[in-house]
């Protein structure tokens, strides 16, 4: 019995024309929309490891140590090309660099244009020159203490790469796209209502006949929630692999955890939906309304509109990204893209699942009576 | 003596202060077509759900196949179809896919669950619509669906709720023969309706409620014998002077005239020839009348008595 309330539910779901319109193609438009808006920006704004021309023209210990350590394996802040002054000025004219290195008694830069790339080297040129400072103020002062600052600013240069190269795609407009991937998941919501109001007497006619019928509630209703997800997995691994793979958003980290992510995110739509389902006893129509105006205030707070909203909300009201479902499904595309451990994106896993489990428990407290008071 | 199939025993529901059941009590046997008849908001659609358990009721008992009704009575359920006032099918899914749905609800055996559904898609004669969504079926043929969906198992007692309201008069002469045809088969039917000629049609047993009350039950010539009324003879007729209506009104076994300028409606209780004695009245009075015509009571005419309004006039 169980199978054939899930093989019908199924069948039912794939049908809902809402179902394929708003969780199916909608996202693959809108997600083509924002790769074409964004698309000129996104491809100039990536990192990666910067082509500088090095230009030495005297002995610089201090410069040399740092341009080696910003320069090693395959993940380098830096790729130098050591060489005289008119080869590198050629490799900036032909934009095979994207600025010249000078390094001196200091250190200093030439670049060819503005932006984010310039600004980096830029700022690793600075470094550099406070550090050298740092060093020979302490061979003046106190040539004893030469060893730890060397020990702390060594360490200094390791966080710094650390920073710019493990974060794999520091691009902002990538943000756009995990709150797209935010809503086709909160979205569930609408599947999750129906299976409420479509299982209890009290809200739907087809309730009150499967009420009726000799089959357990528990039967249809766990069917009818297992359908739901199975149809809202399939959404959301269509949208991350048009995404992924089609528009060729680079979402960074694990693929494999991204779709895992992507599916109980898709999960905590289905169960919030069936919670509000859950409560009360107006028509489908009224939770309806009320289901979509909540997902849509979620998606907004989380930066779906306005990309700056969460940013704004972590000064004024940081508690509101912290409970926001939309917010911690975000979180987590971004946690697992940005950092190299799995902690924090464990963290957000962790949000979703609980999420997850209080509003099914929820919903299936409020749903499993087998008996109204009016119908 | 036949087994009881249906005791329903002093129920009583209320919602707030109004008293939707007021100590209702029914007894339905095995092989009757049972019709509960009565207005809208009589109580009728409120005792199935109690039947079925749907509704929480205040006080009372209700026994289904001689075990107490519970919603957790899955056997019970099983030799039960519900055929529900509104259709209640899946938008999405075909009419055979419906039927089939609703099957499996009942009946986990494939084979025979696909047995059932093609024998319940001849039964409604939606052979040339299987693979239609409802979306695409006249009123008529979704309510034809709505009763295979129900029926489909093949339910020793089938519950059929105001099943033809809005349906055209062909589909409802087929659902009625249907619904005699299932019971033919073997099956207890309970039939609600607030349409007393389709009760008195099919009906072998009929309750008449009214304000959630059980006003009187019975088979219909019963039902009809606990009335004085026996005949009621109608008259159109544009002057009628009092004497002469006083004079109708004194004659043998009449015991209620009416006249509305241009219809005289005398009733009779009992007797014969009454029809005869009344136009030799007119005759003699030399007046001209049109269509004259006689009734035998009617359903309408018992809840008449029974209540002091008319059962088509009754109101919510």
């Amino acid at each position: 019995m169980f199978w054939h309330c899930l093989k019908y539910e199924l069948k039912e779901v794939f049908r809902v024309k809402e179902f394929v319109l708003w969780l199916m193609l909608f996202p693959i438009v809108l997600g083509s929309l924002f790769k074409v808006a964004f698309g000129s920006i996104y491809s100039t704004e990536i990192f990666r490891s910067i082509p500088v021309a090095v230009v030495k023209t005297s002995e610089n210990p201090v410069a040399d140590n740092l341009l080696a350590a910003m320069t090693d394996g395959e993940d380098a802040t830096l790729a130098a090309t050591i060489t005289d002054e008119a080869k590198a000025k050629e490799l900036l004219e032909g934009g095979e660099a994207e600025g010249i290195i000078y390094i001196g008694e200091s250190v200093t830069l030439t670049v060819a244009r503005k932006g984010m790339v310039p600004t980096v080297l830029q700022e690793i040129v600075s470094r550099c020159n406070l550090y050298e400072s740092v060093i020979r103020d302490a061979l003046a002062t106190d040539p004893a203490s030469v060893e730890t600052v060397v020990r702390k600013l060594s360490a200094e240069v390791s966080a710094y790469r650390e920073v710019s190269t493990s974060a794999e795609n520091p691009d902002v407009y990538v943000q756009y796209f995990y709150n797209l991937i935010a809503m086709v998941a909160i979205c569930g919501s609408m599947t999750g209502l129906h299976v409420s109001t479509s299982n209890q007497a009290n809200q739907s006619l087809l309730g009150a006949r499967k009420n009726c019928s000799a089959a357990p509630k528990g039967v249809y209703l766990v069917a009818a929630l297992l359908g739901s997800c199975i149809a809202q997995s399939a959404s959301m691994i269509l949208c991350v692999t048009f995404l992924r793979f089609v528009l060729r958003v680079n979402f960074g980290g694990s693929l494999l955890l991204l779709y895992l992510s992507a599916i109980l995110s898709g999960f905590l739509g289905v169960a919030m939906g069936f919670f509000i389902g859950s409560i009360g006893k107006m028509k489908h129509e009224g939770k309806s309304v009320i289901a979509i105006a909540f997902s849509m205030v979620l998606c907004f707070m989380s930066g779906l509109m306005m990309g700056n909203i969460k940013g704004i909300l972590a000064l004024k009201a940081p508690w509101v990204n912290r409970v926001n479902p939309v917010a911690i499904i975000s979180d987590s595309f971004y946690c697992l893209n940005m950092y190299s451990d799995y902690r924090r994106f464990l963290t957000k896993i962790l949000g979703i699942v609980i999420y997850i489990a209080l509003f099914t428990v929820l919903g299936v407290v409020f749903t499993r009576r087998r008996k109204y008071a009016s119908i | 003596m036949k087994p009881t199939v249906v005791k329903i025993d002093n129920l009583v529901k209320r919602y707030g202060e109004l008293v939707a059941l007021d100590h209702f009590s029914l007894e339905i046997k095995e092989g009757e077509i049972f019709g509960l008849l009565g207005p809208n908001g009589s109580g009728k659609t409120t005792t199935i759900n109690c039947l079925l358990s749907l509704l929480a009721f205040d006080k009372g008992e209700i026994e289904v196949f001689g075990k107490e009704m519970k919603p957790t009575s899955y056997d019970t359920k099983r030799e039960i179809g519900v055929i529900m006032q509104n259709v209640a099918v899946l938008d999405e899914l075909t009419v055979r896919e419906n039927i089939d749905y609703f099957c499996g609800l009942y009946i986990s055996d494939k084979a025979k669950r696909k047995a059932c559904v093609e024998d319940a898609i001849k039964f409604v004669g939606l052979e040339d619509f299987v693979n239609f969504r409802p979306a695409k079926l006249s009123g008529g043929l979704l309510r034809r669906l709505n009763i295979a969906c129900g029926i489909a198992h093949k339910p020793k007692l089938i519950i059929l709720d105001e099943p033809t309201v809005a349906v055209d008069p062909q589909s409802r002469n087929r659902i009625l023969e249907g619904i005699q045809e299932l019971n033919r088969e073997g099956a207890t039917v309970i039939y609600t309706s607030h349409y007393m000629e389709e009760v008195e049609q099919i009906c072998t047993r009929i309750a008449i409620m009214d304000k959630g009350r059980k006003v009187a039950e019975g088979t219909k010539d019963e039902l009809k014998g606990m009335i004085r009324n026996t005949e009621s003879v109608s008259i159109e007729i544009l002057e009628l002077p009092e004497e002469i209506r006083e004079k109708i009104a004194h004659l043998p076994h009449v015991y209620e005239t009416e006249y509305d300028d241009t219809k005289l409606t005398v009733r009779c209780s009992g007797g014969r020839h009454n029809l005869i004695r009344i136009l030799a009245v007119l005759q003699e009075a030399e007046l001209g009348f049109g269509r004259v015509y006689s009734e035998l009571p009617t359903l309408n005419d018992v809840f008449l008595e029974i209540t002091g309004t008319a059962l088509r006039d009754s109101k919510e």
